[in-house]
């Protein structure tokens, strides 16, 4: 139990207590490893399809006070959401509460969101969240606004820490997970939307709607902060989360979103912009360059382009602004230069497995 | 049955009307003898185990009797994933005799991994802990309760009893308190939160008297900031009442105010902590003289 570890076990086990920093540098030996386990094909490719040609479409919003129901509807129908009849949740990012700081996907978005789906139709629309750090799911939605704001909207809040759980097979094994309990609220929704805000991320690079699927998992199986997952090795637990829930549609915070230190200590950076899609793949890919990464260049995005979603730009309809001419440069830690565009490939970018 | 310890008598009154009504919103998470999580769930270790604690409540004691793992420990089971933090918990609930001995002896054999030091996040290597899961790093919560366990219950396990006190001094925050296990990461350092904060001088009960001291007054300035929570609420109550702090009283009135309103959100979990904050559950997790 307490024997020596091997260097990739090291590696994952890590970022468990926050040392992805000690790999970098460490270089061309754990490329190697890289490279000779993306041979691998770690998914069971009758479940996932291949990709066609989504669409992903970006969208100003200058502020939180713009008429956003209008330009949430606007995004739906844009990307092709059909929502009439069908129940939805939507999972926005709750992971902590500090007064002032941009950590949350902002509750007037998701009211906003509420109020759009209605107008599309939708049968019933919840909101739910298992807050990934604070154990006190209370007082972050209450905090943050979020249990006002869905008052207002006559919507109900489901915490994903206590809820229901259905054990679910993986059908990708990046970890050696092999089955995960999601909760009931999550896989009985005809539609799950993921909310992510944009964020740069300490362990991953970049935090999006992939990573938000981390939400999903309930902390008191996986602990907080949702440390099994971590334990696993933080990359290949993004995948395997994210290729189990599939969320369907994809909304992306992007109005203020955070650079530096995120995912939770970083400082706001406003982009005015939001991004919508019906691949979290293609989504994220997006909302990446818009960040000013190079997606091919953040580990979860790579790897879940392989089998998941649409990863190839140039296969993304993209919608709206030019995503080029729209791209905000997210300040990231040193450790994450190399992710960006026109980073030195190599220079810190190698996080490992982590 | 609901009389509290507090001393003034008006704050005696207040904690039997806050433990009856946290209380009975508890009881709407009864299932099949344990506790769920929330009103209309399966039962499960932690709600169960605390439950047991707050209410003095037999069904529960026999649920976790019943559903004891041969280790000894309390567990969810999610394919190779076992969460056993609950098993210092479920030994708090447990009366006298073999299954209590069996939890106890779970804890004592079952701590944290141990990781190789780094300045990134900077904690003693020597040291372990507790974690959520088996073979993990260990974290406050669950190295907290294990040390309340022990502390109550077998403080013959020098060694073990030792290295979790060790690990909440190592993992205190900068001025006090506690974060959720590490103090820095990258060079920040990590503030401290009400609710963990709680759990941890829960845990020490005026072991450590500079780090108990300090905590105190950590907590005293974290729960008016994040007294929306009501774990972290309920905690800091259980945490006061336990060290004789007056500010119990404060946070009484305020977790009251927060069941009226929102009911906790119905958290099985919060409202035990609640029921036990404010009522005779209080004794069986305070650490002997």
């Amino acid at each position: 139990m307490t024997g020596p570890m091997d260097r990739r076990t090291f590696l994952k086990r890590a970022t468990q207590v926050g040392v992805g920093a000690l790999v970098v540098g460490t270089g061309a030996g754990i490329a190697a490893e890289l490279l000779v386990e993306r041979a691998r094909r770690p998914w069971d490719a009758s479940f996932f399809p291949p990709p066609g040609r989504p669409r992903v479409a970006v969208v100003r919003a200058a502020s939180y006070d713009a008429d956003l129901e209008r330009i949430v509807l606007d995004g739906l129908e844009a990307v092709g959401a059909d929502i009439a009849g069908r129940t939805v949740v939507l999972k926005p990012n709750f992971v902590e509460y500090e007064p002032g700081a941009a950590i949350n996907t902002d509750p007037r978005l998701i009211a906003a969101t509420v109020l759009a789906m209605r107008r599309l139709g939708a049968a019933e629309v919840t909101v739910a969240e298992g807050p990934g750090h604070r154990r006190d799911t209370q007082f972050v939605v209450q905090s943050s606004g979020l249990l006002e704001s869905l008052h207002d909207v006559d919507t109900r809040f489901v915490d994903l820490n206590s809820a229901a759980l259905v054990a679910r097979p993986l059908h990708s094994s990046f970890t050696d997970l092999h089955e995960l309990w999601l909760p009931q609220p999550i896989l009985d929704a005809d539609i799950v939307v993921s909310m992510p805000k944009m964020k740069t991320h300490h362990w991953a690079g970049v935090t999006l709607s992939l990573k938000n699927c981390f939400g999903c998992v309930p902390g008191r199986v996986y602990g907080w902060p949702k440390n099994v997952l971590h334990w696993a090795g933080l990359t290949e637990a993004i995948v395997d989360v994210s290729a189990a829930v599939r969320p369907h549609l994809q909304i992306v915070d992007g109005i203020v979103g955070m650079q530096g230190n995120g995912p939770i200590q970083g400082t706001p950076m406003k982009a005015g912009l939001l991004v919508f899609g019906a691949d979290p793949v293609a989504t994220d890919v997006t909302a990446a360059r818009l960040m000013g990464f190079d997606p091919t260049r953040v580990p979860s995005i790579a790897e879940t382009a392989r089998f998941l979603g649409q990863g190839d730009p140039e296969r993304i309809e993209q919608v709206g602004e030019d995503v080029e001419r729209s791209a905000v440069d997210f300040a990231t830690l040193p450790q994450f230069q190399g992710m960006k565009v026109g980073g030195k490939p190599g220079a810190g970018v190698d996080a490992g497995p982590a | 049955m609901v009389q509290n310890r507090a001393n003034a008598s008006d704050n005696a009154r207040m904690s039997a009307g806050l433990f009856r009504r946290a209380a009975a919103r508890l009881s709407a998470a009864r299932s099949d003898g344990g506790f769920g999580p929330r009103p209309g769930l399966a039962a499960e270790p932690e709600p169960t185990a605390l439950a047991a604690i707050a209410l003095g409540d037999d069904d529960a004691r026999r649920w976790l009797a019943e559903h004891q793992r041969p280790d000894g420990g309390f567990a969810l089971v999610a394919g190779d994933v076992v969460s056993d933090a609950a098993t210092a918990l479920g030994a708090l609930a447990l009366p006298p005799g073999q299954a209590r001995e069996g939890a106890l002896d779970h804890v004592v054999t079952h701590q944290a991994q141990r990781l190789p030091a780094n300045p990134a996040s900077p904690h003693d290597p020597s040291l372990r802990g507790w974690g959520w899961t088996p073979d993990t790093f260990g974290w406050v919560e669950p190295t907290a309760h294990a040390v309340l366990a022990l502390q109550v219950m077998r403080p013959s396990a020098a060694g073990p009893l030792a290295d979790g006190l060790a690990v909440l001094a190592d993992r205190e925050c900068e001025g006090g308190g506690w974060n959720y296990g590490n103090r820095v990461i990258l060079g920040v350092d990590l503030p401290p939160y009400a609710q963990t904060t709680a759990v941890a001088l829960i845990a020490l009960q005026g072991a450590q008297p500079e780090l108990f001291a300090r905590g105190l007054s950590a907590l005293d300035r974290l729960w008016r900031a994040e007294r929306q929570g009501g774990l972290s609420l309920a905690m800091a109550l259980a945490a006061f009442r336990l060290a004789g702090e007056p500010a119990a009283e404060e946070v009484e009135r305020a977790l009251d105010a927060e069941l009226e309103r929102t009911a906790l959100l119905d958290d099985a979990v919060t409202l035990a902590w609640a029921a036990i904050g404010a009522g005779p559950g209080l004794d069986a997790i305070q650490r002997p003289a």
